[in-house]
């Protein structure tokens, strides 16, 4: 619109002859060049600039939903209480294990948690409660599981021996027997650290990366032993324990993302890579545990959530997070995670009792009122609108983000179902046919070896992650400024989760490296633009 | 849509400027009619303006009186003088007002350092504190700083400091342990730690890791350059302001008040009420809103008037900007009134029926002033054309 503005106002402004202009070059731009609603009639646009982007309800929300919606609002930042709680015996039950004592630790404003900094005098730092980060432990297993049924446990993480599928680096001041010495302790410390290298372009451009190491030490089974300990005893210190880093991950839009028909993301998936691109998502198939407690003969539904795909819905996810990251059990995992650990029976008889992982009445800590309020929060956060998506260099952007095929994987576009459920409940009006702006295809991709995990999760292996939303990207550090990226917040910057791209992505990462640095800003401002 | 309409508009008129002089006839062109609409503000001075002389100098101020803090507490080690005690109590109340005021922009560093949950995690954890307390002597700082946060902070040292606020706040010299002076020392040094970080985040370095990141206060003034990965705009940085001040004023009126309230005398629950022990509650009320006074005037109280958001509404509506210069102080006092005749805090008056009759009529105040910012402020952002 404006080049034409241009031409026509300045074309024969003078005596002489106009000069035979050269058509410039038709440059075609992609379909969601233009796009500002990524989120269909759920987008926000009152927010969307500033830190409460990710916070908005979503406008289209009828009264009651909306009243459901902020019920939920302030469930999600409930800072849960060690038990017995006699002034509040709603918010106790804590842990005794935990990762976080509240949703909002590791979601904070519903975006990323921050990233734990070390000091300029420090080489590590112990994981605390600034730590929206945690570990999925696992054992390794015999042979690869590739088909899932009853007796593999469909492919579930095999837990640690009295530890479980997830390390609890907190806790309530009693929960380790050695609690004088380490009050507050979880199943066992953690230490991080960084380990630094810099990639430089053609152009002598250059970028740090930088690799988080983490260290465990001090687990509960065997008090102070390390890695570097002679005849380590602990079960965690184990050679064959897998272990993953997982970030807290933004909490809007989860509802569009479930509503996406299940056949139009598996129409992407590409396993064996017949069209030859280098491309070859994959779905994860779980556990899905609402159709297990509907007695579905085969439980197990499409993985959609989780930084490995490992959760099929919003409701599994939260009310899963509330379970495992924080210790409050509920009604869909009524038993508390660390059940049947020695520590758990430890801390039963060295307190008495006080926390069983049921309340008063002897049902869950939490009730299915709050539950369901939970995960309709989290269905039904708006997603933030696009920015600037009139600037030259956002457009160009787009293009190049298609050209070098970032868009074989953060597939653009969807358009949500309009009838059926999600989580076992009917979709939410607000979440029908939305035609989306989510940037990926749901699938699994391998993404080479830096960043892999070496960590199976169901069907996923270990160099496998799945394609992450794009939308709301250029919002992170606005929401969070301490906020990174990647599945363990490796990457400072968007440039940075471009340049650890690899496997799959090696292709599209290579074409990066290889624009000029113009074109790599251009790229860069499109995906801010997100 | 009424700003995106307008840019295109000025583009226009940039084009045909540009354009000038190319033709026999220009000086006789007239310039080209283009509907207003919206208002224009220059934003840079408001912006430069609640950056620095509003939140920096408050969070300077907090650092300021961290220090104070520790030396107080600090003479409580061995004393026996409740005055003592009366000046850490002072000296508490004294950190809490920056603080409390501070929270009418509670974003940035406060919240991605964690600094927030360290310093004013509620409710507090006195069944873990009095067992920390009957099993250690000589509380450090550094170990405290690893310990969970409802054993720590303002909160805690307000227990130990003021007692468990049920019948007086007046916890008498005597009855402060050795190890409550311990903790509460060490506490004290805590929170002169993270008051210390959350100062320097906004004026040295964002980022405690990066030494060359920028500090937050750039990060606002500076919206839109290239190493800004937070403020694209100045209207991001607006519109992060107002919805600062909408924030703590619905926070004010539908929870710190609100949730001790409850919709009956009968389920009014006074454990719920913030800075019970001290009850320093409604001072604290009060000082939210303050804040958004401040925010909103561009200037402390008695300071030189600077620009602030009243001024990037009256550009827009001069009447809306009084307005709501008067709700703010109305709701303040109204805040304040709650105390009554008789000077009733804040966790005795929702026990009582003329008190909560003028909780209600606070409650009125704020609602109305959210209203307010919600729906005729916001809108203000749409209409707005940058200069």
């Amino acid at each position: 619109m404006v080049s034409i503005l241009l031409l026509s106002a300045c074309g024969g402004s003078g005596d002489e002859q106009p000069t035979p202009t050269p058509e410039p070059p038709v440059v075609t731009y992609p379909d969601f060049t233009d796009i500002t609603a990524s989120g269909g009639d759920t987008t926000t646009y009152d927010a969307g600039n500033s830190g409460h982007g990710f916070s908005t309800p979503a406008p289209n929300l009828s009264e009651g939903d909306l009243a459901l919606h902020l019920e939920g609002d302030a469930n999600f930042e409930i800072s849960f209480t060690t038990a017995p709680n006699i002034e509040h015996p709603e918010l106790d039950g804590l842990g005794p294990v935990f990762n976080n004592a509240d949703c909002n630790s590791c979601h904070q404003r519903d975006g990323r948690n921050s990233t734990p900094f070390l000091s300029a005098d420090q080489t590590r730092v112990k994981l605390g409660s600034d730590a929206g980060i945690f570990l999925r432990i696992s054992k390794a297993a015999d042979v690869e599981c590739t088909q899932g049924n009853a007796a593999n446990n469909y492919c579930a993480p095999i837990p640690v021996p009295d530890f479980g599928g997830q390390l609890f680096h907190r806790g309530v001041l009693k929960a380790r027997a050695d609690w004088q010495e380490n009050a507050f302790g979880g199943q066992a410390d953690v230490y991080l650290s960084y380990e630094r290298t810099t990639v430089t372009y053609d152009d002598g451009t250059s970028v740090e990366l930088k690799k988080p190491i983490f260290e465990v030490e001090n687990p509960y089974d065997a008090p102070g032993e390390t890695k570097q300990s002679t005849n380590i005893t602990s079960n965690l210190l184990q050679d064959d324990v897998l272990m993953g880093w997982r970030n807290g991950m933004p909490v809007f839009g989860l509802g569009l993302l479930e509503a996406i028909p299940e056949a139009a993301i598996l129409a992407l998936a590409d396993a064996d890579d017949s069209n030859g691109d280098g491309i070859s998502g994959r779905p994860n198939w779980v556990f899905d545990a609402i159709k297990d407690r509907n007695g579905d003969d085969n439980p197990v539904s499409l993985g959609r959530f989780g930084w490995k795909a490992n959760t099929p819905s919003v409701r599994v996810q939260s009310l899963g997070a509330l379970r495992g990251d924080i210790g409050i059990t509920n009604p869909l995992f009524p038993d508390e995670s660390v059940a049947g650990t020695s520590l758990h029976d430890s801390y039963l008889t060295r307190t008495g009792f006080v926390d069983t992982g049921e309340d008063e009445n002897g049902e869950p800590e939490v009730d299915q009122a709050l539950s369901d309020a939970v995960v309709f929060y989290a269905e039904t956060l708006a997603v933030p609108a696009r920015r600037n998506v009139d600037d030259s260099d956002v457009r160009e952007g787009a293009r190049l983000f298609a050209s070098i095929n970032c868009s074989g994987c953060h597939t653009p576009s969807f358009t949500t179902k309009t009838s059926g459920d999600i989580g076992g409940s009917d979709i939410i009006d607000s979440l029908k046919g939305q035609v989306i702006y989510p940037f990926t295809d749901m699938l699994l991709h391998d993404m080479g070896d830096d960043l892999a995990d070496g960590r199976p999760d169901f069907l996923a292996n270990g160099n496998e992650w799945r394609t992450r939303p794009l939308w709301g990207l250029g919002l992170t550090q606005t929401v969070n400024p301490q906020a990174g990226f990647l599945h363990d917040g490796r990457a400072a910057t968007v440039e940075e989760a471009i340049l650890w791209h690899g496997g799959e992505a090696q292709n599209s990462q290579e074409a990066f490296m290889a624009l000029s640095k113009t074109e790599r800003d251009q790229l860069v401002s499109f995906l801010m633009s997100l | 849509m009424n700003f995106k309409y307008t840019a295109i508009a000025l583009t226009l008129m940039g084009t045909l400027t540009a354009c000038g002089g190319s033709g026999s006839d220009d000086s006789s062109t007239p310039d080209p009619v283009v509907p207003e609409t919206g208002f224009s503000f220059a934003a840079t001075e408001m912006v430069t303006n609640l950056t620095n002389d509003v939140i920096v100098a408050g969070y300077a101020d907090l650092a300021a009186q961290g220090d104070a803090l520790l030396l107080a507490t600090q003479a409580l080690v061995n004393s026996t003088s409740q005055a003592d005690l009366t000046a850490a109590q002072e000296a508490w109340k004294a950190a809490r007002k920056p603080w409390e005021q501070g929270e009418s922009h509670i974003f940035g560093p406060v919240d991605s350092l964690s600094i927030d949950p360290h310093l004013d995690s509620w409710p507090l954890n006195t069944t873990d504190l009095q067992t920390q307390l009957d099993n250690n002597t000589g509380f450090d700082a550094e170990t405290i700083k690893s310990w969970n946060d409802d054993v720590q902070g303002f909160h805690t040292m307000e227990y130990l400091l003021f007692g468990d606020g049920v019948a007086d706040n007046n916890k008498s010299i005597s009855d402060l342990t050795t190890a409550e002076r311990e903790y509460v020392i060490a506490l004290a040094e805590v929170f002169r730690d993270y008051a210390k970080q959350l100062d320097d985040a906004w004026q040295i370095s964002h980022n405690p890791q990066d030494a060359n990141a920028l500090p937050y206060a750039d990060l606002l003034t500076s919206p839109g350059s290239d190493n800004n990965t937070v403020y694209s705009s100045e209207l991001a940085v607006i519109e992060e302001l107002i919805n600062g001040m909408i924030g703590i004023v619905d926070e004010v009126g539908n929870g710190k008040i609100a949730d001790p309230f409850g919709d009956s005398l009968a389920n009014a629950d006074t454990s719920k009420v913030e800075s019970q022990y001290s009850w320093n509650s409604l001072t604290d009320f009060a000082d939210n809103i303050q804040g958004v006074r401040n925010v909103y005037h561009g200037e402390f109280t008695g300071s030189a008037d600077k620009q602030g958001i009243i001024d990037f509404v009256a550009a827009a509506d001069s009447t809306l900007s009084v307005r709501i210069s008067s709700e703010i102080d109305d709701a303040i006092l109204k805040i304040q009134a709650i105390a009554g005749n008789d000077d009733m805090p804040f966790r005795q008056a929702i026990l009582d029926e003329a008190g909560r009759t003028r909780v209600e009529i606070a409650v009125t105040a704020l609602t109305t002033l959210q209203t307010s910012l919600e729906s005729d402020v916001i809108p203000l952002l749409s209409e707005w054309n940058p200069q």
